[in-house]
């Protein structure tokens, strides 16, 4: 009897201490929570501050270029009576050599992943791998004085000739290739950025091809594929959305690189048919003139901004739509 | 089930002093000695860890994919030696298919998933191609259930049937023997009765092995049993004196369930 009584007080005290322990944890709960709200909402206020800010610096240009501004190509900040400005050429640049680095880091990046996770001997895994991501290390500034320096030259003294007299009278592709070669082009900055996004697009790649289960593989490999057919028909399906997340990441990052391209791509707002002609992006007009502007001219260059903002929405939006696409197609 | 009249069948595949590794250090299977009559059923029986699915991994040389991993010996399919590196890896694997433990259907539609193995190895036209997928899910019973819906994904399907269109693909390629590595471990009593069924069928034409956990199982669908026991096979003998009369002590536990 007395020892019944003894354990029921202690269990009374222990059902106490517990709710008292509940509650202060339901507290701790509730804190927390709104701890992630509002981390959540400073994400939401920041980009909505600076969609705002952009806005209104770009308010005098809006009003008056309006629409013009898209289809303008002369830049020419001192003219009188007033500036004309227009935003055709670096738009038409950034896209231009955004989509040539992405055209030729794609298909290198996604061999090297490929390489990495299905062919690559063991020993040589680690050193290949180690060399990418020492790729993605290196400063933008870095790329810039290499490509200023060195690839520059090399291209406008003997890839650019040769590949001009190659396709000399072809119609289209030889106007491509036209023209005199020069350091500092298109041409040359487009290479720079696919040498900077090819760490982005194998790293990407290489962590999503490692999800697909060795058992899929050795499904295919038991059925007789050989290693290409493996990778053409299991593993790029089995892993298409992440790869490609990782490829519009990369474009995403090409369409904002600003320092190494503005080093490298002669700066010129002159739209030419020839990628080894100067040119420039939204990126690098900004950085190489924002500096020295003042009034409409810095409005035009703030507008410059909204515009690559806005473009990089909506290459984050395609990718969204042709993923949600793919999906629907594949019935999963 | 067993047709005692077929008392020696022709030899499809003999396992010659078989060693595997997996590594350096201890051989994961141990001087292994067995043939597997053609058009027979071979089922391997053993604790996990026994060697039983290495034994599969070696037939098809799936080993051959991770580096480290080499076997000893001889592997005499039809005749010829399939470890030797002279062997065509892929030729090897259209002749000698495999069901796995998990169901695996590729990220594609039934359909594809049956086209696409076809495709390794013949160019067929349309219509014939249409011919062969039908034919190939028919023999795998899942036709039936799926010919109103070929164009979906073989990842809506449920475990049962993507492990019979599995079979299906695998029953394509025209294969002489097909490997089931527990093909029903990971599927219900009732999809598991079907896949027995149809490894009973398929007896007919192919020289089948089976890894199983299943006692039942191996008793049900095989004509030979073997018993594997730490990377030794203990005792290989007919399913019907096997589970009636064990030569050996242990295989005689194991079957009784006294341990494993």
């Amino acid at each position: 009897m007395t020892s019944h009584s003894i354990s029921d007080s202690a269990d009374m005290a222990a059902s106490r201490s517990r709710a008292d322990a509940l509650a202060s944890f339901k507290t701790g709960d509730t804190i927390f929570q709104w701890m992630t709200y509002l981390a959540a909402a400073c994400v939401l206020l920041v980009l909505g501050g600076i969609i705002v800010s952009l806005f209104f610096g770009a308010w005098p240009a809006i009003s008056t270029f309006g629409l013009d501004f898209l289809t303008t190509q002369r830049w020419a900040p001192n003219a009188r009576p007033q500036a004309v400005l227009g935003g055709l050429g670096p738009i038409y640049g950034t896209l231009v050599t955004s989509v040539i680095a992405l055209i030729i880091a794609a298909p290198v990046g996604l061999g090297i992943a490929v390489f990495l996770t299905e062919l690559c001997p063991q020993w040589l895994r680690r050193p290949i791998g180690v060399a990418v991501e020492l790729l993605a290390g290196i400063p933008s500034i870095i790329y810039g004085i290499w490509g200023f320096f060195v690839l520059g030259p090399w291209l406008a003294d003997t890839i650019e000739p040769a590949i001009a007299n190659a396709f000399e009278g072809v119609p289209i592709l030889g106007a491509l290739f036209d023209g005199p070669a020069s350091n500092l082009s298109i041409f040359n900055a487009s290479l720079v950025l696919a040498i900077m996004i090819l760490p982005f697009v194998t790293a990407i790649a290489r962590d999503v091809f490692s999800t697909v289960p060795p058992v899929l593989k050795e499904a295919a490999y038991g059925l007789g594929c050989t290693r290409w057919e493996v990778v053409r028909h299991v593993v790029l399906p089995f892993t298409r959305v992440g790869v490609i997340g990782g490829i519009m990441l990369a474009l995403g990052r090409a369409l904002g690189e600003t320092m190494a391209v503005t080093f490298v791509i002669g700066n010129s707002f002159r739209i030419s048919g020839s990628i080894f002609a100067p040119g420039t992006t939204i990126s690098a007009a900004i950085a190489s003139e924002f500096a020295e502007s003042r009034d409409l001219h810095q409005s035009a260059l703030i507008l410059l901004g909204l515009l690559l903002f806005v473009l990089t929405f909506f290459v984050l939006a395609a990718a969204r739509l042709m993923l949600m696409r793919l999906e629907r197609k594949q019935g999963a | 089930m067993n047709d005692l009249s077929i008392t020696e069948p022709a030899t499809k595949i003999a396992v010659r002093n078989l060693h595997f590794y997996y590594g350096g250090g201890k051989p994961a299977l141990k001087n292994i000695n067995l043939s597997l009559g053609a058009n027979q059923v071979t089922a391997f029986i053993g604790p996990s860890g026994c060697g039983k699915s290495t034994l599969l991994r070696v037939l098809n040389r799936m080993y051959d994919l991770y580096p480290n991993q080499r076997a000893e010996g001889e592997v005499l399919l039809d005749g010829e030696n399939i470890l030797s590196p002279k062997q065509d890896l892929n030729l090897l694997r259209a002749r000698i298919g495999m069901v796995f433990q998990k169901p695996t259907p590729f990220p594609m539609t039934i359909y594809e998933n049956i086209a696409f193995c076809i495709r390794l190895y013949e160019k067929l036209p349309k219509s014939e191609l249409d011919g062969r997928v039908e034919k190939a899910l028919r023999s795998a019973a899942l036709w039936d259930e799926v010919k109103d819906k070929l164009n979906v994904s073989g990842l809506s399907l449920s475990g049962g049937q993507q492990q019979r269109l599995c079979i299906a693909r695998t029953v394509a390629i025209k294969p002489e023997v097909i490997l089931f590595d527990e093909p029903c471990s990971a599927l219900d009593p009732i999809s598991t009765a079907k896949i027995e069924e149809l490894i009973d069928e398929l007896s007919e034409s192919y020289t089948i092995a089976i890894v199983t956990h299943n006692m039942q199982q191996a008793a049900r669908v095989s004509d030979m049993t073997a018993f594997m026991y730490l990377g030794e096979l203990i005792e290989f003998n007919e399913t019907t004196k096997m589970f009636t009369s064990p030569a050996q002590q242990r295989t005689q536990d194991y079957i009784t369930g006294r341990f494993g």
